[in-house]
């Protein structure tokens, strides 16, 4: 263990481990993904994270902002490699940590961790640089066969405990703390509030009140809750009516389901997922495909996607399949968003994007989704260990809630802490 | 200087472009004169054009280009000013210092005269003209200055004048490269003029000419600022770049590095550093080409060790690049210039890779990459071409030779060579290789393979990957060619490393390089883009001798496989070693590779040395990756729909294996279970019907006992809904397939399973022709037309519909034919493989004793066997397609169209297959009757032998069709 843990303690210092070590984290990470299931199940809380590509020092700053490994619960959504100049420490830190703290870190697999897509954009030729040959690009793809397809995080709670900072206090006071619920909140790196959306549990028509001092909301974020509400206040029998026991409503908190890009029109049902050999390379059509390529976009049904792989979904698709699923929401990574993360469809979808200033040149924020533990039973998640038929178990999807999101958005790393590029020359010469 | 300017003589023939409504037009060519007014310089073009000979004289008709000198009134600062003549209504733009008088409409209009002339220009003479929010005057006269350069482009610089009243004044003109000495001359004197104050402000910046300071610790700072400014706009960088290189101020520079430092000064340290990084980033050809020479580098890279975002390291670029003995020779190369490229081509790519790694932009990146690119393929050139060097270089390989060292050395050159030739143009890389080739580079390679150390060996599995990866196809004429004389062909001595090999990353590589080596489908890919020297002897030498390439690979299948043949001789897997464990998963996954390619050609291998039951006792190994490198072997036999790889399934116990591994992960959700479940989905998706009929008689209890998912009590639905209708069922299931198939193959991602390799082909695919989309747009768009697909399973389907005419017969047909009615559609099993799978007949638990099939009546039969046909006919849709997709896919798809003409190879290659497999056949039909009381079990027995092979036949040609 203690190699194990050296291992991390270099690479957390970006330098590279010697080739054999990268051969048995590999083998020894196979062994524990190998028992994954396709659809593995995370119990909250847990730290939601998107793309990383390689930016090492960004992720540094994501586990500065949302806690340290054994402390916090992260679960990647995949493309870890490609595109930044660190893809190999990247990915060979992540999978240290999984390999370290199995339970605590969970990674998934994005369309970049492929053979075909790492051999174009970048990935491979980082590793024939870095160590002379494709030995290591072969025993991290090796890895890549085996990653789960996407995760369902049971156990949410649906309301967030509100974030005492200063900037929260101060400009509070008129909104109606009493009587809603904190639903959505999204602090900045520093840990301070920006903007903040609360779930009413009475069936008054204004649902949500919107915190005033919103900084430019990156989606209809204002507007959603509020449109979401027939179909959540609509339950009132559920608990949901019930005066002041919050804790009744929490109970009946949806899943979330974790996934690279999207939905695919041959799965519609999570349980369906299951019935895929995932080790494979990611296929060009078909479901695994689609799961890895997928976007939402405001259409109706299903779309061609531009990107020439998975589908384009609209909000129709999403409502249906977290309805039958059971499922409050569906988070995913995927598609560059400049704020960090976008929810759409009525709080249906999220995009969560962790790249900050993506290659180095795009300007935009970051941000990590955190969904919180439902203390309200115990601790203890009505759920069926990764059994088929899970989504039986859930009652009347009707009564789904959304959970609390809180969403902590922070920007690239400072330059200061990039250290000394570290390409590596060639020792000799004869050309 | 005003001198130069005098007119020459009178007129100049000039090409005229009228402007107008936004549009260039070529008004042909014609005559202009110039003239100096008063404090502006004016340089116009008249409409005087011949072509043109309706165009007005007057000035409304004309429109000009150009050129623009700053004036003439030198140390005059107020008359520093040029005009533009526009056309229309012979508006004067001036460009010079805006003054007050200036009016923002004229900005505009003159912005918008610029950016329309640099869109011209780059339009009609590819000229860029760097894209800026702003086209500076200097922007413009560059892009004239180079067309200048061009050849045959009647346009000379030439300037006339106007006055403003249309009337044609001046009588001058200068021929552009009078003009931009011109130029330089003003603009130098104008920047001495007006240095202290404006000499960087914003307006003067067209004129900018830049002199730096004379290099000096002390004016460092001055220096940094100029050049810091320069690098701002496109214009002062040119004039930075083009006074560097006339003063050849870098070499000015550097010594003040080693001045610096014997002074400890780090600031002047820091400042040489953020100089030199701008003058690198300046991104001029010879700039880059000025530093990495040999008397500045040292300097250069001295000067950026001190990196003041980094104040307290220091590189040591200096000792890294002034290691001589860093560059060996093997052969020592004599020609001093291509030394000389050697050692700049290595400086260059540290200071990409190194020095520059952090602050490089894209342009500069760009400058630096086709530069070391250039200058390789000069040095690959010069080696090739140079006989008595290759001669010397191979012949340190002579066994009589014992300098070791050298023979390392030798090979990390040549891996170097080859690692260039990746990026030389295809004609050129192959004329490379086949130079090495003929040279003795396989002798190299088994060389290098077999060395001690697992570093050489890496290197010398990735010559010959190179290799692979720029012919396959030649490569495997090699090896024909080897095993043709009687030599050791390449792929034995591999196949042996293979099986030794202990460094894990070498033994992937060497499965690789196998299994393309034996790939035995040949792919034709287009000749043109590999027409080496001995491209058409190599091609020919294969197409023609296909038995020969049928002997050797079965040889070498027989030599590869023989370790997991001698699985049979273990009683337990439990003892497993590492080493064997990898072993045999890169076997199974080179055998699942074969099997995909060529159907038939692996065969043979797979029967003879009867590899299917000691994959299927893989599947009992405890490691679990094992388990699933022979549950995708299996997998991929399935989706094959080969009768006699469906037969090989059907026996040895392989789907009890199977649901063994179900029954074992069964509550469990992980990746085992997933690719189980997968299988039988997929059989039950497909409606494979031998294998549903197989599974559930007898596995039924299993079956039974796994209820966790609907999967299996599905298949036993499906099973019992057979029985009731018997050959009908079996007749709509087969049209049924038919219409399904079509909708069903794109959805079955399953398709792509297991090609792990990244070659040529699959990034052709990726590349991806305008036709390949397409036809994925249409069957997208066909998919997301019918969104449905998520809820059609195939349960929701009916399973059978009931064919009025047929009604009757499929009364008479008891239930207990069925068993055999299914077995019409295995294959004949051939003799051996039945006498081989006694032994594990005895061990099969089910099944043996009961459903004994009751005779059937001849007619019937008969008629049957006509439906059968028919049905054949139909099926000629389903599996085709599916085949032919199924092993163009796997070969790292082709294009949809060169599919075709695999297929058609394939059936060309039919012609002598069959013959092979025609005769174990009719030793089946013969043996058929003799054997059918005791093993009424056995499918090749039960069936008429004549339909069977007929239909086999035509199975394997609708395959070829494809």
């Amino acid at each position: 263990m203690s190699d194990l843990d050296r291992a991390i303690e270099q690479l957390r210092a970006c330098r590279l481990i010697p080739e054999s070590q990268v051969r048995e984290l590999c083998y020894k990470a196979r062994e524990l993904l190998i028992e994954e299931g396709n659809v593995v199940s995370v119990d909250a809380p847990v730290t939601i994270c998107g793309d990383i590509h390689g930016q090492f020092h960004d992720l540094m700053e994501l586990f500065r902002v949302g806690g340290d490994v054994p402390d916090t619960n992260y679960l990647f959504m995949g493309d870890f490699v490609d595109r930044g100049f660190y893809s190999l420490e990247s990915f060979l830190l992540l999978l240290c940590l999984k390999v370290r703290y199995p339970d605590r870190i969970t990674l998934i697999r994005g369309n970049h961790e492929s053979r075909q897509i790492t051999t174009v954009y970048g990935f491979y030729d980082e590793c024939i640089r870095k160590y002379g040959s494709a030995n290591v690009w072969r025993y991290c793809c090796e890895v890549f066969d085996y990653l789960a397809l996407g995760a369902i995080v049971l156990g949410a709670s649906s309301g967030l405990e509100p974030t005492t900072s200063y900037a929260n206090e101060t400009t509070q006071s008129s909104l109606p703390i009493d009587d809603g619920e904190l639903e959505t909140e999204v602090l900045n790196s520093q840990g301070e509030v920006t903007f903040s959306t609360y779930r009413q549990r009475q069936r008054t028509s204004s649902d949500t009140s919107t915190d005033s001092r919103a900084i430019s909301p990156p989606r209809d974020i204002s507007a959603a809750p509020g449109q979401a509400t027939p179909s959540r206040t609509g339950a009132p029998g559920t608990g949901a009516s019930g005066d002041g026991n919050g804790s009744a409503t929490t109970s009946r908190t949806g899943a979330v389901l974790c996934v690279h890009g999207g939905l695919s029109p041959l799965i519609d049902s999570v349980d369906k997922i299951r019935l895929i050999d995932r080790k494979q390379e990611v296929p060009h059509e078909g479901a695994m495909c689609d799961l890895l390529w997928s976007d939402p976009d405001e259409i109706e049904g299903w779309g061609l996607s531009p990107r020439g792989a998975g589908f384009l979904f609209g909000s129709d698709i999403v409502k249906q399949f977290n309805h039958l699923n059971g499922l409050s929401l569906v988070a995913r990574a995927h598609q560059l968003v400049m704020e960090g993360y976008k929810e759409m469809f009525d709080g249906g979808i999220v995009t969560v994007w962790s790249a900050p200033n993506y290659c180095y040149r795009c300007g935009n924020v970051a941000a990590i989704l955190e969904l919180g533990e439902d203390a309200s039973n115990g601790g203890c998640v009505a759920r069926s260990n990764g059994e088929y038929g899970r989504s039986n178990g859930v009652t009347d999807a009707n009564t789904v809630i959304s959970p609390g999101r809180r969403y902590r958005v922070f920007e690239a790393a400072a330059q200061d802490t990039r250290g000394m590029p570290a390409k590596k020359p060639v020792a000799d010469y004869f050309l | 200087m005003a001198l130069d300017l005098q007119p020459p003589d009178g007129r100049k023939r000039v090409k005229v472009y009228e402007l107008r409504n936004n549009d260039w037009f070529d008004r042909g060519t014609g005559f202009c004169t110039g003239t100096i007014m008063g404090v502006s310089f004016h340089f116009l073009v008249p409409a005087c054009a011949a072509s043109v000979a309706t165009a007005t004289t007057r000035a409304r008709a004309v429109s000009s280009v150009f050129l623009f000198p700053p004036p003439l009134g030198i140390g005059n600062p107020s008359l520093t000013r040029a005009t533009l003549i526009t056309g229309g209504t012979a508006n004067i733009c001036r460009i010079g210092r805006p003054t007050a008088a200036r009016s923002a409409r004229d900005q505009d209009h003159q912005g918008r005269w610029l950016s329309k002339t640099a869109r011209f220009l780059s339009h009609h003479f590819r000229l860029t003209v760097a894209p800026k929010r702003e086209y500076g005057l200097t922007d413009l006269y560059h892009a004239i200055r180079d067309l200048d350069c061009l050849d045959g482009t009647e346009w000379h610089g030439y300037g006339a004048e106007f006055s403003r009243g249309g009337g044609m004044r001046g009588d001058m003109v200068r021929p552009l490269p009078i003009a931009r000495d011109f130029v330089n001359t003003v603009q130098q004197h104008l920047l001495s003029i007006a240095a202290a104050d404006d000499a960087l402000s914003d307006d003067l910046d067209s004129y900018q000419s830049i002199v730096l300071p004379s290099p000096d610790l002390g004016n460092l700072p001055e220096i940094e600022q100029i050049v810091r400014a320069a690098s701002m706009t496109q214009n002062g960088r040119d004039a930075l770049s083009k006074f560097l290189i006339r003063d050849d101020y870098i070499n000015r520079l550097v010594p003040l590095v080693s001045t610096a430092e014997d002074l400890e000064s780090l600031t002047d340290l820091h400042r040489l550093c953020n100089i030199m990084k701008s003058l690198i980033l300046l991104n001029d050809n010879a700039i880059i080409e000025m530093v990495v020479s040999d008397h500045i580098i040292l300097g250069v890279v001295g000067a950026l060790e001190y990196d003041p975002e980094f104040p307290t390291h220091k590189a040591n670029h200096r000792q890294y690049l002034a290691d001589q003995t860093r560059y060996k020779e093997v052969v020592p190369i004599k020609d001093n210039q291509i030394r000389r490229k050697i050692r700049s081509t290595w400086r260059l790519q540290y200071l990409k890779d190194v020095v520059l790694a952090r602050i490089l932009d894209d342009p500069t990146f760009s400058v630096l990459n086709s530069l070391i690119f250039f200058n390789q393929m000069e040095i690959v050139n010069h080696i090739q071409s140079n006989a008595l060097f290759l001669r010397e270089l191979f012949s340190v390989f002579d066994p009589r030779n014992t300098d070791g060292k050298r023979k390392d050395d030798a090979v990390q050159f040549l891996h170097q060579c080859a690692g260039i030739a990746k990026n030389l143009q295809a004609p050129s890389r192959a004329q490379l290789f086949g130079n090495f080739i003929s040279h003795g580079l396989f002798a190299v390679i088994a060389f290098a393979v077999k060395h001690p150390n697992p570093a050489m060996r890496t290197t010398g599995i990735d010559i010959l990957v190179a290799l692979l990866d720029h012919d396959p196809v030649m490569m495997r004429g090699y090896m024909l060619k080897a095993v043709n004389e009687k030599k050791t062909p390449l792929t034995d001595t591999l196949i042996d490393l293979l099986h030794a090999e202990t460094d894990l990353g070498v033994k992937n590589q060497l499965a690789d390089a196998i299994k393309i080596l034996l790939d035995p489908q040949i792919p034709l890919q287009d000749p043109l883009a590999r027409a080496g020297p001995d491209f058409f002897k190599v091609r020919s030498s294969n197409l023609l001798s296909d038995a020969f390439v049928q002997q050797h690979f079965d040889e070498s299948s027989k030599r590869l496989f023989q370790p997991l043949k001698q699985l049979a001789n273990r009683a337990s897997l439990n003892d497993l070693t590492f080493q064997e464990v990898t072993l045999y998963s890169h076997l199974v996954d080179i055998l699942t590779f074969f099997v995909r390619q060529h159907l038939f050609r692996t065969r043979n291998a797979i029967h003879s040395e009867q590899l299917a039951p000691r994959v299927a006792q893989l599947l009992t190994a405890p490691q679990k990756p094992v388990k699933l490198v022979a549950l995708k072997f299996f997998r991929t036999l399935i989706s094959l729909q080969d009768t006699f790889y469906q037969a090989l399934m059907t026996h040895n116990n392989t789907f009890g294996l199977i649901l063994d591994i179900v029954l074992e992960t069964m509550p469990r959700d992980n990746l085992l279970n997933s690719a189980c479940l997968e299988l039988f989905e997929f059989i039950k998706r497909e409606n494979i019907k031998p294998f549903i009929v197989h599974v559930v008689e007898k596995y039924r209890e299993k079956l039974e006992r796994i209820t966790y998912v609907d999967t299996f009590q599905n298949l036993t639905l499906r099973y019992d809904q057979m029985q009731g209708y018997g050959a009908e069922a079996e007749s709509t299931l087969f049209s049924q397939d038919e219409d399904d198939t079509p909708r069903q193959m794109p959805l079955n991602g399953q398709r792509w399973q297991g090609v792990k390799e990244m070659d040529a082909t699959e990034e052709e695919y990726f590349a991806g022709s305008d036709d390949e989309d397409e036809w994925q747009q249409e069957n997208r768009a066909a998919l997301a037309a019918g969104t449905v697909y998520g809820t059609a399973s195939p349960l929701v389907k009916p399973l059978v519909d009931y064919p009025d005419d047929d009604d009757e017969d499929a009364m008479d047909i008891k239930p207990e034919d069925n068993p055999e009615q299914a077995a019409e559609d295995q294959p004949l099993n051939v003799a051996e493989v039945q006498c081989e799978d006694a032994s594990e007949a005895a061990g099969m638990p089910a099944s043996l004793t009961h459903n004994l099939p009751v005779p059937e009546r001849l007619a019937e039969k008969r008629r049957r066997e006509e439906e059968d046909e028919d049905e054949l006919v139909k099926l000629a849709t389903g599996p085709k397609r599916r085949s032919s997709t199924s092993s163009n896919s796997s070969a790292g798809s082709i294009h949809r169209k060169k599919a075709v003409s695999i297929g058609s190879v394939v059936s060309a290659e039919k012609g002598t297959m069959l013959g092979a497999n025609v005769a174990p056949k009719r030793i089946a039909i013969n043996l058929g009757p003799a054997v059918k009381p005791s093993v009424p079990d056995d499918p090749s027995c039960e069936d008429t032998p004549s339909s069977n092979s007929e239909k086999e036949n035509h199975r394997d040609d609708s395959q070829g069709e494809g």
